[in-house]
């Protein structure tokens, strides 16, 4: 075909040298660069005997576990009751998908104490009599930063049910109803595998996974809370408030050796994912 | 998604109550969801209008923050806070300051991506598969690979807190979403649209200009509403590249209002309310304008 059009790379890739290739070559060069110059791998020792960094894997693994499996949860739910042919299908749907448009930050401005807890807080000791529970306990805002992060991104798993389901021919469901499955239990034993298998519901679990990896407002405000905004270490810590915490608080020095070794290791973990997502792409491709 | 909704069988005359119940329950769970979704929604934008619904409960409001009952709010209905917000934190400010470096970033993005969603989309040449794959794979890289030395360039050659700074580093969210968007709407115009266009127009050049760029005129601006949003949402790169000069909506909202290192946050929360509703307000507006299009933007333009 016409050879011109690789002009239109040019721009693309010029673009990508500067937001994206040069700053990861520089980073893979400053996380080489050891204390006393030259290349060694003294930042990947440092990382690895740091408890502060393999606290906030764990802590980031664990948000992300439970987070995208509520966000599964919750959106599978929704998609259910928007199946049932309810009246008000679409104000309900325009309702169910506000929290996507919602900035993160904000999500985690929305379920922090002051908001909404203080309203729960106070209807179970006037009203139920119940004594007050402790906000700031992890055993408390650990699902809450969870269930936040989820209730932003339950509705996205929503939508690509709802698009599978709207591409899957209907007499497949209509033979269901032929034997006699209705609501829940068709939804359990012919929407649901159909939706879970499909690439594109796959795509969108890995990808999102991957993006609460990385999360990093929702913890944030929640780290104000509880107090750990001046060091590493806490219970809120996920890799970005980790490496972010790193770069902003004085006392650390600006680490850039560590903060870069720490990022390559990320990235190298994240080209993993990447190879998953492209391998659903090809399931989905041929569009 | 919603044709064919009406032809669900009757119920049977003898499990008519049943369903019936059945069908109750259901709405009451439909609104109880819709609740989840909107209420902490509704409460921070009345928290911002001064209004603790709490007392009603009590008489007082009490939250249990740092291990002591802490007792706020109330309901003293006041429009004060929003106008502190835009009046003395300079909310306007910052949402021009969105508004530049989401314009910016956007414009660069379209500029470099509509061709190339179209190439990836219909134009037949070695490589652009590459291309589309190679665009997914930099949307998995952790934005601090790139942000820290972003943030140390930029301190050295005068771009921090500044536009064209920001709004590059923002081409790292973007650009990838733009062209798969972007690359989807050009598949979506019917092949025989090309097809005709094709006797029609002298060149393939011409296809793409004369024709497809107009049909997929509505796509691009659906894809730029998007970008807009997610750049109106950010909070980490703007936070770390952006100074006083330069700080977006998502930062200011969090930060510019406030924060301090190491205290618990007890002061200026309903300012903070206040401004996380202007802040949100517009971002719903325009998502919920182009809410078909959502499960395709926020899934790279893999879901329909």
């Amino acid at each position: 075909m016409a050879k011109f059009w690789y002009l239109f790379f040019v721009p693309l890739f010029a673009l990508l040298s500067v937001v994206e290739f040069y700053p990861i070559a520089e980073s893979v060069y400053l996380s080489l660069v050891g204390t006393g110059g030259g290349l060694q791998p003294s930042n990947y020792v440092a990382m690895v005997n740091d408890s502060a960094f393999w606290n906030s894997v764990n802590i980031s693994l664990l948000y992300s576990m439970t987070s995208t499996f509520i966000a599964v949860g919750l959106g599978l739910g929704l998609a259910f009751l928007l199946t049932e042919n309810l009246r008000g299908r679409g104000v309900l749907e325009a309702f169910y998908v506000v929290p996507l448009a919602v900035a993160p930050i904000v999500v985690g401005t929305l379920w922090s104490p002051p908001e909404m807890w203080d309203d729960i807080q106070t209807f179970l000791h006037f009203i139920l009599g119940q004594p007050y529970f402790n906000e700031l306990s992890p055993a408390f805002f650990f699902p809450v930063m969870a269930y936040s992060e989820a209730w932003e991104w339950g509705p996205l798993i929503m939508l690509v049910a709802l698009s599978v389901i709207s591409s899957t021919p209907r007499a497949v469901y209509e033979s269901a109803e032929l034997y006699g499955a209705s609501g829940l239990r068709k939804f359990r034993r012919v929407t649901l595998p159909i939706v879970m298998r499909s690439p594109v519901m796959r795509f969108v679990i890995v990808l999102r996974f991957m993006d609460a990896m990385r999360a990093f407002e929702i913890p944030q405000t929640w780290a104000s809370w509880v107090s750990s905004t001046t060091a590493v270490g806490s219970p809120v810590d996920t890799l970005s408030l980790f490496l972010y915490k790193l770069m902003f608080i004085p006392t650390y020095n600006f680490p850039i050796g560590l903060i870069s070794a720490v990022a390559v290791s990320l990235f190298l973990v994240s080209l993993a994912a990447a190879a998953l997502m492209l391998g659903l792409v090809r399931t989905i491709g041929g569009r | 998604m919603g044709e064919g909704d009406g032809d669900a069988p009757g119920p049977a005359p003898g499990r008519r109550r049943r369903v019936s119940s059945r069908r109750a329950l259901l709405y009451v769970v439909a609104v109880l969801a819709v609740l989840n979704s909107f209420w902490p929604l509704v409460v921070m934008a009345l928290a911002g209008y001064g209004i603790d619904l709490a007392p009603l409960f009590s008489g007082k409001a009490v939250s249990y923050v740092a291990g002591v009952p802490f007792y706020s709010g109330g309901i003293f209905p006041s429009p004060y806070y929003y106008l502190f917000s835009i009046f003395v934190l300079g909310f306007p400010r910052m949402m021009l300051n969105s508004f530049v470096i989401a314009s910016i970033s956007i414009a660069i993005a379209m500029g470099v991506g509509v061709p190339v969603g179209y190439i990836l989309a219909r134009v037949d040449i070695r490589g652009r598969t590459l291309v589309a794959y190679l665009l997914l794979a930099l949307r998995a890289a952790s934005p601090f690979i790139v942000i820290v030395p972003l943030f140390v360039t930029y301190s050295s050659i005068g771009l921090y807190d500044t536009y064209p700074g920001v709004a590059l580093a923002e081409e790292m969210l973007v650009l990838a979403v733009v062209v798969w968007m972007l690359k989807g709407f050009f598949e979506d115009i019917p092949r025989e649209v090309y097809d005709a266009a094709t006797v029609f127009c002298k060149s393939e050049w011409q296809v793409f200009t004369r024709v497809a760029m107009r049909l997929v005129l509505p796509g691009v601006v659906v894809t730029a509403l998007f970008a807009f949003v997610l750049v109106w949402n950010e909070f980490l790169i703007s936070e770390t590249l952006t100074g006083a000069a330069t700080k977006t909506v998502a930062v200011g909202v969090w930060s510019g209002i406030g924060e301090t290192t190491g205290v618990v946050k007890s002061f200026g929360w309903d300012d903070l309310n206040a401004a996380g509703t202007l802040a949100f307000v517009p971002a719903v507006a325009v998502m919920l304008a182009i809410r078909r299009y959502l499960a395709r933007g926020f899934s790279l333009g893999q879901a329909r």
